[in-house]
């Protein structure tokens, strides 16, 4: 190696000596610095936690309320059954009350549907076909819900069997006992009030429905 | 230690001129020139790089929906932020804002919450984890402190998922319920 190789070394050693120490200095006056000290000193990770609710309703099975009951037997299964439909001595439609209870929730704006499938309590031995005058065929009977401080009354009229409803909307979560009081006026009748029944066995469907608006 | 450590090695470089000075005046055809030779370790603290990469605690559906009561059994897997380092004694300090339905913003009715709360843990880096429960109105456990520089990993995790207000409340639906978690290291000075 040259001599002036080696010179040539030495220099670019001290410059090199000279950049270090340059560098020295200048971590010292960033330590020292009052926001950059700040913000190393301290470190910070943020996490989202995330979940949602789907929309639901539910409904329990129903009870009867205690003391509701006028000449009803009460719930058997999903049946709720008229102890004396008939008056004994004039055939006429003795009257009936009966209160269900039923466990509900909705967590969104719904509504609440009551459905009538036969517009009454029919017979279901095809006696509603007999068109004897004077005698009542089908029985009319009101359903009331009661559901978040509101209530609405479906009226069946027992003149032409289909399905027949009605609803209430409730505009926000609710949850508590929906109120199903069943009513069977006396001596209703689809023909005049206080008619006959004709022989057989009357019933009706009537479903209650929790659903979006 | 590392600041005493420096101080040591300059007390000594000073010496050493001190003795080559009076070397000096014995001496003449000698000289010589003593650079201190100093640097410092700025504190830093560094939160580590998260584990999965995903941020999120996502806990899906967060009820029953056959009663639309919170769920017992919700749980998600802990975030682990690996390679956390403070290079001082320092204290880790956890915060948690509780899940708030987003896109219902009125008030929730009789019977129903707007909100979830839970725990929040970040354990790993001192004795005690520190944890927050955002039900609290005061977490003296959220923030701990370490009397040591440490580099290490952070669990989080999140327990106790309660519906704000109280058990028998039910969450409204919403599609997206939002809270989070910040873990902060702070050096102390």
């Amino acid at each position: 190696m040259s001599r002036p190789a080696l010179s040539h070394m030495r220099k670019d050693r001290r410059t090199a000596a000279v950049r270090a120490l340059a560098c020295v200095a200048a971590l010292g006056a960033l330590a020292s610095g009052g926001v950059a000290a700040a913000d190393s000193a301290a470190a910070t990770r943020t996490m989202a936690v995330s979940g949602s609710t789907p929309e639901i309703c539910a409904l329990q099975p129903g009870a009867v309320q205690t003391g509701s009951l006028v000449n009803m037997t009460g719930l058997d299964g999903d049946t709720l059954r008229v102890a004396q439909f008939a008056d004994p001595r004039t055939l006429a439609v003795r009257a009936a009350d009966a209160t269900l209870s039923i466990s509900a929730v909705c967590n969104f704006p719904h509504k609440v549907r009551v459905q009538s499938e036969n517009n009454g309590m029919w017979p279901g031995d095809g006696s509603q076909k007999l068109d004897a005058n004077g005698f009542t065929s089908a029985v009319p009977y009101r359903a009331r819900v009661t559901w978040n401080g509101a209530s609405n009354t479906l009226e069946t009229d027992a003149r032409v069997r289909h399905q027949v409803e009605d609803e209430l909307s409730v505009n926000s979560p609710a949850v508590g006992n929906v109120e199903l009081h069943v009513e069977i006026a006396p001596g209703a009748s689809n023909s005049q009030a206080n008619a006959p029944l004709l022989a057989g066995t009357y019933t009706d469907t009537l479903r209650i429905f929790l659903e979006p608006l | 230690m590392i600041r005493k450590s420096s101080l040591a090695l300059a007390l000594a470089l000073l010496g050493s001129t001190a003795a080559q000075a009076q070397t000096e005046t014995a001496a003449s055809n000698t000289a010589s020139r003593a650079f201190q030779v100093t640097g410092n370790v700025p504190v830093i603290c560094a939160g580590g790089a998260l584990s999965g990469g995903d941020s999120t605690f996502a806990l899906g559906v967060l009820v029953n929906t056959t009663t639309g009561l919170l769920r017992t059994d919700l749980s998600a897997p802990d975030k682990v932020l690996t390679g956390a380092f403070c290079s001082a004694l320092s204290t880790i300090s956890v915060a948690a804002t509780r899940m708030t339905a987003q896109n219902v913003t009125t008030a929730a009715p009789a019977g129903f919450s707007n909100s979830v709360d839970f725990t929040a843990t970040a354990s790993g880096w001192t004795t005690t984890p520190a944890s927050v429960n955002t039900a609290a109105s005061t977490n003296p456990a959220a923030t701990q402190s370490r009397t040591t520089p440490f580099s290490g990993n952070i669990t989080v995790g999140l327990s106790n998922f309660a519906t704000t207000g109280g058990t028998t409340l039910r969450p409204v639906a919403d599609t997206s319920y939002l809270g989070s978690v910040t873990v902060t290291l702070t050096a102390a000075n």
